[in-house]
C-alpha cells in the first residue's frame, strides 16, 4: 500500500504530486530499498487517474534514480544513488532553501532553534538511508 | 491512417453566426482527449459533423480516416457515442436493451459489458424506466464500450450523476481491461475530472481551436501576475497574451497566456510596481481562456478605468 494523496485543483499537475509523494514516502523510510512498487494500473486505480500519469511519475523517479525497473518483475525502490548532475543538485537546493527561508521569515524563532530543527527532520530523514545521512553530515 | 480524427479548416454558419471557424484539429489514436469549451463553442456541432448527421459549410472532417459526409458502415460501426441525457427505451429491461444493442455490433465483447456493469448495480431484469440517472449512464457506458469502437464519444457524460455514480463511471471507463485501445474523446466542464483523466486537453472557445495540449502542458501557457498601477496607467490592449483582470484591493492581478518571465519586466515598462508572479491551477487556467473576449463584469471594470 502506498500512502499518498493527490488533490485536484492544486497548481501541482498530478504527475508531480505523485513524484513529490513517492520520494517523500522514500526520503522517510516507509518505502525502504528493494520494496516493490504497484504496478502503474493498481497505483492509478488506487488513486482514481488516468494509468498514463503514473507511468510518467514512475518514468522520472526512475530518470533520478530512486527506482529501478528488474527485468519482468516490475519496479523496485533502488539503493540510494545520485543521477542527477551536481548543477541540477545545487539549483535543487538552492530552490529548497530559497523556498524554506521565506516561509519562515516572519516566525519568532532565533537561528539557533531554527537550525536544531532542521538538523532534527534531517536526521530523521537518514533513518531510512544512513548513507545519505553521512554524507550530509 | 495517421489520425483517428481530423478536421481541416471546418467552418460551420447557421445564419450570421459561425459554429465552426476554420477548425483544424488532429486527434492521434489512444488516450483519453478531453474537450473542453463554453456553451456555444461548437462542441455539439464539431460531433455531428464528424457523425456525418451535419454537412460542413467549408472545410472538411474525417473519421477515422473517412470524409464524414460519406461514412462507411465499417466505419460507423467502429465508433461508439454516449451523451449526457443517457436516453433508453424506457419499456424495455436492462437485458433486453443489451440484447438489442448485441445484435448490430459484430464485435461486441460480452466479457467487458460484464466488467462494466459490474460496477453499478444494475439487474438485468429491472426496466430501463426504474433505473435512476446513475445506473442508465452505467448502462450506456458498458453497451458502448462492449461494442469495442476504435473511436468512443463521450459528451458530458457525468452531468447530474451523483458523487458514487460519478467515481464508478471514472472508474469503469479508465480501468475496463479492453483488448482494443478505444481513443477515447471525452466532453465536460468539470476540471477535477478532466485533471484525472484526460491526457490531452482540447479546447474550443467560440468555434476555434485554442489548445491541444496535455493538461500539465497547458497550465504551463498561463501565468498569473499581480501589479500595482497608478491612476489609469492599467491598459489592457497593450498587454501580449491577455486573458482576464481583475482589481483586488488596488492591485490589478492578471492572467496572460504564453508569456515568459520577462512579462514582469514588460509590466514594470507599462508603469506597474510591486510585481509579483504567482501559480495556477488547472481550472483556472481553463477559465480564464473561455472567459477572454467574453461579456462580464470586467466588463463595467474597463469604464471605470
Amino acid at each position: 500500500m502506498i500512502n499518498i494523496q493527490i488533490v485536484t485543483g492544486d497548481s501541482r499537475p498530478i504527475f508531480k504530486q505523485i513524484v513529490d509523494g513517492l520520494r517523500m514516502e522514500i526520503a522517510q523510510g516507509n518505502l525502504p530499498t528493494g520494496t516493490k512498487l504497484p504496478s502503474v494500473r493498481g497505483l492509478a486505480m488506487q488513486l482514481t487517474i488516468n494509468a498514463n500519469t503514473v507511468a510518467k511519475a514512475y518514468a522520472e523517479l526512475t530518470s533520478q534514480g530512486l527506482l529501478e525497473a528488474r527485468q519482468g518483475l516490475g519496479l523496485f525502490v533502488s539503493e540510494p544513488r545520485q543521477l542527477l548532475s551536481e548543477e541540477e543538485q545545487e539549483k535543487r537546493l538552492t530552490g529548497a532553501v530559497d523556498a524554506f527561508a521565506n516561509e519562515i521569515a516572519y516566525l519568532e524563532f532565533s537561528d539557533q532553534e531554527i537550525l536544531e530543527r532542521v538538523e532534527a527532520a534531517l536526521t530523521k530523514l537518514g533513518k531510512g538511508a544512513p548513507e545519505n545521512g553521512t554524507k550530509r553530515g | 491512417m495517421q489520425h483517428f480524427i481530423e478536421t481541416i479548416n471546418l467552418t460551420k454558419t447557421f445564419g450570421a453566426k459561425k459554429a465552426l471557424s476554420d477548425f483544424s484539429l488532429k486527434v492521434d489514436p489512444g488516450g483519453i482527449h478531453a474537450i473542453v469549451g463554453s456553451n456555444g463553442a461548437g462542441k455539439s456541432t464539431l460531433f455531428r459533423i464528424l457523425l456525418g448527421i451535419e454537412s460542413p459549410t467549408s472545410g472538411a472532417g474525417y473519421l477515422l480516416g473517412e470524409d464524414s459526409r460519406s461514412l462507411p458502415e465499417s466505419v460507423r460501426g467502429r465508433v461508439g457515442y454516449v451523451n449526457e441525457e443517457h436516453t433508453l427505451p424506457t419499456w424495455m429491461t436492462a437485458q433486453g436493451v443489451m440484447d438489442f444493442q448485441r445484435a448490430f455490433y459484430p464485435s461486441w465483447s460480452q466479457e467487458i459489458f460484464d466488467q462494466v456493469i459490474g460496477y453499478f448495480d444494475v439487474d438485468p431484469k429491472q426496466k430501463v424506466s426504474g433505473l435512476s440517472r446513475g445506473e442508465r449512464a452505467g448502462l450506456n457506458l458498458a453497451m458502448a464500450l462492449a461494442q469495442t469502437p476504435s473511436v468512443l464519444i463521450l459528451d458530458e457524460p457525468t452531468l447530474g450523476l451523483d458523487i458514487v455514480a460519478k467515481q464508478s463511471f471514472l472508474e469503469a471507463l479508465m480501468f475496463t481491461e479492453t483488448e482494443y485501445d478505444s481513443t477515447i474523446i471525452y466532453c465536460s466542464h468539470q476540471m477535477e475530472e478532466i485533471e484525472r483523466v484526460a491526457d490531452k486537453l482540447i479546447i474550443m472557445e467560440k468555434g476555434h481551436l485554442v489548445n491541444n495540449s496535455s493538461p500539465d502542458e497547458f497550465v504551463q501557457r498561463v501565468s498569473y501576475w499581480v501589479g500595482e498601477f497608478v491612476g489609469d496607467m492599467f491598459a489592457r490592449d497593450k498587454m501580449p497574451g491577455f486573458l482576464t483582470a481583475k482589481l483586488i484591493d488596488g492591485q490589478h492581478h492578471i492572467l496572460v497566456a504564453d508569456q515568459g518571465p520577462d512579462f514582469g519586466q514588460q509590466l514594470a515598462n507599462m508603469g506597474a510596481s510591486s510585481i509579483s508572479q504567482s501559480s495556477v491551477n488547472l481550472e483556472r487556467a481553463v477559465n480564464a481562456f473561455l472567459t477572454k473576449n467574453h461579456k462580464s463584469p470586467s466588463g463595467a471594470y474597463d469604464r471605470k478605468n
